[in-house]
């Protein structure tokens, strides 16, 4: 589904992110895990040709991402705020989304209604706008938005930061759900070890641009990332 | 204490990022705010010649008096208008361990640094200093200037606690303009004089200088004021504007055009509720109003036609310059999540073109009462619409492409230069000039009508071939997207 080829991407020489090789499949559930600075945003930013390669390629679907725009119909992902259109309602952005993959008000209004759990009654009709809601809030946002585009590529930066803890649990379980429905490739990156082994079938681990270890999640990953993580 | 909070602010001013960008933009206005002081300065230091020649036999002090209040009627009106609440300054002081007390000083004194609080020293001071210093002695002239000082401030600080008081209710807004006018209007029907009141009571002054005492206890209850509000309101989520309520709102008449719609759709909600869109909008309407100074039957008659050709230019383009210069930095905050959505490109571009389009027309239409001044003044228009519509959105969309600074939504438009650079002051001579000389070529080489008509016919043809256009510019914005993408993300 997705292949990232040699890719280099160096900001005033520093090099960022270099990854010689990657395949991810259909349907599966990779994890990025690294300590700050590692260029999991970067990388992610790549995929979504946010910022121009300095060399190499991603190619979604036998198409390379910096000539064609025909990902955007497959892609879906969520980085930080600025993927949300800050001075509309919650519901104006998920129209606005909707749109764009040929859903009407109707649909999108159904669609939403597998949110009322994980939306925990303060996002839709709340009166407010999305520049308005907490940071968790404008997170659930982001991700509605995005399975709202039933996506085949799925990136998300740090889910579970801003999320409280049975928010946490929800969007893990959703994501199980959804994946076991739709089968998509996921891209999540975290810090929170402990839920991206439970949510991810494949582990990235980045050091200083490189993956250092790429291993499928086993009974003795997170072992083997607390090992790595241990100061 | 305040030191140090001070010195944070100068250090937030020289740091910020629009700041050391923008040199150019920074020295421009800084050119302008030294050229208005001048004047002020030149103002004061003529008055004395000045008064008599446009009150002849009168005396000058007398007339000098009579003006004082209607200054600071002005002044109160511009403060509303460009004085700015420095209130998100406090908000990464608020959990330190600093007393409240500190932070309202602080608070005020900040509030102090402004320019129109310079102007009336300026103004004032040169005239009190050599006429009622040398008419009435020193003692006098001091508590004329301290009199005039504590207005200053008087007005100061009771505009920001106004201003404090429209952010919670709004109905105090419809209160200060209430009062405002009617003051205005009261003076204009000759029913309260302003004059004979400002006349009386600084001529009271002259003779009394200790009533200065007076001016100087209106300044402290102001300023008591604003500071006990300040301290007992001293939550963010409270000066700031927060927790109203907002509406899902749907434009579905503009639904049936699809993306294309939905996008127009989202322009017409960013000029709405956002601050520095909205000013821009705004100002788009002002300008309709234009006409009247440009076109004059004066210069109708006369040989200034390129006058009314470039108010023409003004009135029905104001907006596809104002708003378009700017066109993707509106974006700028969320332009990575626009860039991941199946937004394309082409469609976005036409979407501004049809926005364009629509308000341009909106301008022509409305403005085409000026046609009863001179039916001359429709043709004229007309060819300047077709012009803006067919040729100039083109060109400022090819600027927006190359104008890689973002802009913060939520800032005030008054002396906001950031996200201009370059690519905009370019802009505005490729807009207006361009077509200007042409014109003049044109009408000088054959006639006038000829320069409008063909004026008009090119941008007629321009428009016909938009489809080109937008395939034009979508490779042109294509080429650099990713520098836009790198320059919005740096806020």
């Amino acid at each position: 589904m997705i292949t990232v080829n040699n890719i280099i991407k160096a900001y005033n020489g520093n090099i960022v992110v270099n990854i010689p090789q990657l395949i991810a499949r259909q349907g599966e559930m990779v994890g990025l895990v690294g300590n700050n600075g590692a260029g999991k945003t970067t990388f992610f930013r790549l995929l979504l040709d946010l910022v121009r390669a300095d060399k190499g390629e991603v190619v979604s679907n036998d198409k390379n991402v910096a000539t064609t725009e025909d990902w955007k119909k497959y892609t879906a992902a969520y980085l930080d705020e600025g993927f949300l259109i800050n001075y509309l309602t919650p519901e104006e952005y998920f129209y606005f989304v909707g749109t764009l993959n040929n859903r009407s008000r109707n649909n999108v209004d159904e669609f939403l209604k597998h949110f009322d759990s994980f939306f925990d009654g303060s996002i839709l009709r709340s009166g407010k706008y999305i520049r308005d809601l907490s940071k968790g809030n404008q997170f659930k946002v982001g991700i509605a938005a995005c399975l709202l585009q039933e996506p085949q590529v799925l990136i998300l930066d740090e889910p579970f930061a801003n999320l409280d803890p049975s928010s946490q649990l929800r969007l893990i379980k959703m994501l199980k759900e959804w994946q076991a429905r739709y089968p998509m490739t996921v891209f999540i990156s975290s810090h929170d070890i402990n839920h991206i082994t439970d949510v991810c079938s494949r582990i990235l681990l980045m050091e200083k641009g490189r993956i250092i270890k790429d291993f499928d999640t086993t009974a003795d990953t997170l072992q083997e990332l607390e090992s790595y993580f241990k100061v | 204490m305040i030191l140090t909070l001070l010195s944070h602010q100068w250090k937030a001013f020289w740091r910020s990022r629009s700041a050391s960008k923008n040199l150019a933009a920074q020295i421009f206005i800084g050119f302008i705010i030294l050229y208005l002081l001048g004047c002020a300065l030149f103002l004061g230091l003529s008055l004395r010649y000045f008064l008599p020649n446009i009150f002849p036999g009168q005396d000058v002090i007398t007339v000098f008096c009579g003006l004082i209040l209607y200054y600071f009627l002005v002044d109160i009106l511009m403060r509303f208008l460009v004085q700015e609440l420095p209130v998100l300054s406090v908000q990464p002081y608020l959990g330190q361990n600093i007393r409240r007390r500190q932070l309202v000083r602080f608070l005020n004194v900040r509030s102090l640094f402004h320019f129109l609080n310079l102007l009336p020293l300026f103004i004032f001071i040169p005239f009190i200093v050599s006429v009622i210093g040398a008419a009435h002695g020193p003692r006098v002239a001091a508590c004329f200037a301290i009199s005039i000082l504590a207005l200053t401030l008087f007005n100061h600080f009771l505009v920001l606690y106004i201003k404090r008081k429209t952010i919670v209710n709004s109905w105090w807004l419809v209160g200060f303009l209430a009062a405002v006018g009617i003051l205005i209007a009261l003076d204009y029907f000759h029913i309260l004089s302003f004059r004979s009141l400002s006349t009386s009571l600084f001529t009271l002054l002259i003779r009394s200088p200790l009533l200065s005492i007076g001016f100087v206890a209106l300044a402290v209850a102001s300023f008591i004021n604003n500071s006990r509000f300040l301290r007992h309101n001293l939550y963010f989520e409270e000066i700031a504007r927060r927790g109203r309520q907002r509406q899902t709102t749907e434009y579905a008449w503009l639904q049936q055009w699809g993306l294309t719609g939905e996008l127009v759709a989202l322009n017409l909600r960013l000029v709405l509720r956002n601050k520095r869109a909205k000013t821009v909008a705004l100002m788009s309407f002002v300008i309709l109003l234009y006409g009247f100074i440009f076109y004059k039957p004066e210069f109708l008659k006369s040989d200034h036609s390129p006058m009314i050709l470039m108010g023409a230019l003004f009135i029905t383009g104001v907006f596809i310059m104002n708003y378009g210069q700017f066109l993707f930095a509106w974006h700028s905050s969320y332009f990575d999540g626009l860039m991941s959505l199946p937004v394309n490109i082409p469609t976005f571009i036409r979407s501004q073109f049809v926005l364009f389009i629509a308000v341009s027309t909106f301008s022509f239409v409305v403005t085409s009462f000026y046609g009863l001044i001179s039916w001359t003044i429709i043709p004229i228009e007309f060819a300047a619409y077709l012009y803006n519509i067919g040729i100039n959105s083109v060109i400022v969309i090819y600027f927006a492409t190359r104008s890689y600074k973002g802009i913060d939504l939520s800032k005030s438009a008054t002396f906001n230069y950031q996200g201009t650079g370059m690519a905009q002051w370019l802009n505005i001579i490729a807009v207006l000039l361009a077509p200007l000389l042409l014109y003049a070529a044109l009408s000088w080489i054959f006639n006038k009508w000829v320069g409008i008509a063909i004026l008009g016919s090119l941008g007629l043809v321009s428009l016909l071939l938009q489809n080109w256009w937008v395939g034009l510019l979508t490779g042109q914005f294509l080429l650099r997207k990713h520098t836009i993408l790198a320059g919005f993300r740096e806020k």
